[in-house]
């Protein structure tokens, strides 16, 4: 097989003269240039972090503040949640009357609150429940009550706006 | 409500967004074309009556956020009885105001009620709201039938 490999850092060639390359054995030889080092200790240093923390807390936490957006957004009657499967993660998708989600997102995003709007890759699951975009917010260990809190604000204040 | 929101969703964006105008198909028209905007998935069709240069009537169909929806509406409101050259002039003009090129004041006054979208220009994501059904409007006047803002 003539499989010719690109010039690099890696050791993927053992010896070049004009007349003659003698390459190294794979998978060496087509490891050319540098390894992708920052995304690897990155990784290291974010496993790390989730390690110390415990992933177990983390699943717990993250589903009581579920828990707590569920008590403070689903009263609020305007708002559908989409979504309901068991033991499904901390994301809360919603439908709020006929607004469309890029306008809650600017809204929200005017109040301060980033959340997820869009037909999250995946129209077909749109299709299904008859919408064209869902509003997402998407809970995770580092958010709080108090921004639970502030979701169910910024709601409001898109309903103040399309009142 | 601030400043900035009050700017992007004034009265009369939300009022075009609650009872779009020229909301039907005509047919038969001259000139139809699909906008697309693949990314929020906003969808419109414009379909154009246009006779000795003049459009005569020009409606819309689709859906998509408000801004995009009132966008197209009051384009049609503001095109029908204007020239195929008027359009396509205000077209760019609406287009510069909307990228914020077109500062000038007394400019971005000429375009009437069309003014009401230079708060978008403060919203990048939402530029491309605004401009869909124009694109969608040239496209048709070009006879292309799909068009998308990506």
């Amino acid at each position: 097989m003539n499989q010719c490999p690109l010039p690099g850092w890696r050791r993927h060639d053992l010896s070049v003269t004009f007349d003659k390359t003698i390459y190294n054995e794979i998978p060496y030889k087509f490891e050319a240039g540098t390894p992708n080092i920052a995304d690897t200790i990155g990784l290291g240093a974010a496993i790390d972090y989730i390690e110390t923390i415990g992933i177990d807390r983390i699943s717990t936490y993250e589903s009581e503040l579920y828990l707590y957006a569920e008590e403070t957004i689903l009263p609020i009657d305007e708002v559908t949640l989409i979504g309901c499967a068991e033991k499904k993660g901390s994301v809360f998708s919603f439908k709020l009357k006929d607004i469309h989600p890029h306008d809650v997102g600017t809204i929200m995003d005017m109040e301060g609150i980033a959340i997820r709007t869009g037909h999250m890759c995946t129209q077909p699951v749109m299709k299904h429940f008859g919408v064209p975009a869902l509003s997402r917010i998407s809970i995770g260990l580092y958010n709080t009550k108090a921004d639970i809190d502030r979701a169910a604000e910024g709601i409001k204040k898109v309903l103040e706006v399309f009142a | 409500m601030n400043e900035e929101l009050k700017e992007i969703y004034q009265e009369v964006i939300l009022d075009h967004n609650k009872s779009p105008r020229n909301f039907r198909k005509i047919d038969p028209s001259t000139h139809t074309s699909e906008g697309l905007n693949p990314l929020c998935g906003d969808h419109v069709f414009i379909y154009l009556d246009v006779q000795e240069g003049v459009i005569v009537d020009i409606s819309f169909e689709g859906n998509g956020c408000a801004i995009s929806k009132s966008s197209a509406s009051i384009m049609t409101a503001e095109l029908k009885g204007k020239t195929v050259e008027q359009a396509e002039q205000i077209f760019t003009r609406f287009h510069d105001m909307v990228t914020g090129k077109l500062t000038d004041e007394e400019e971005i006054e000429k375009l009437g009620k069309l003014s009401v979208f230079q708060g978008v220009r403060d919203f990048p994501v939402r530029v491309k709201c605004a401009s869909l059904a124009w694109h969608t409007m040239h496209a048709a006047l070009h006879s292309e039938t799909e068009v998308t803002t990506e």
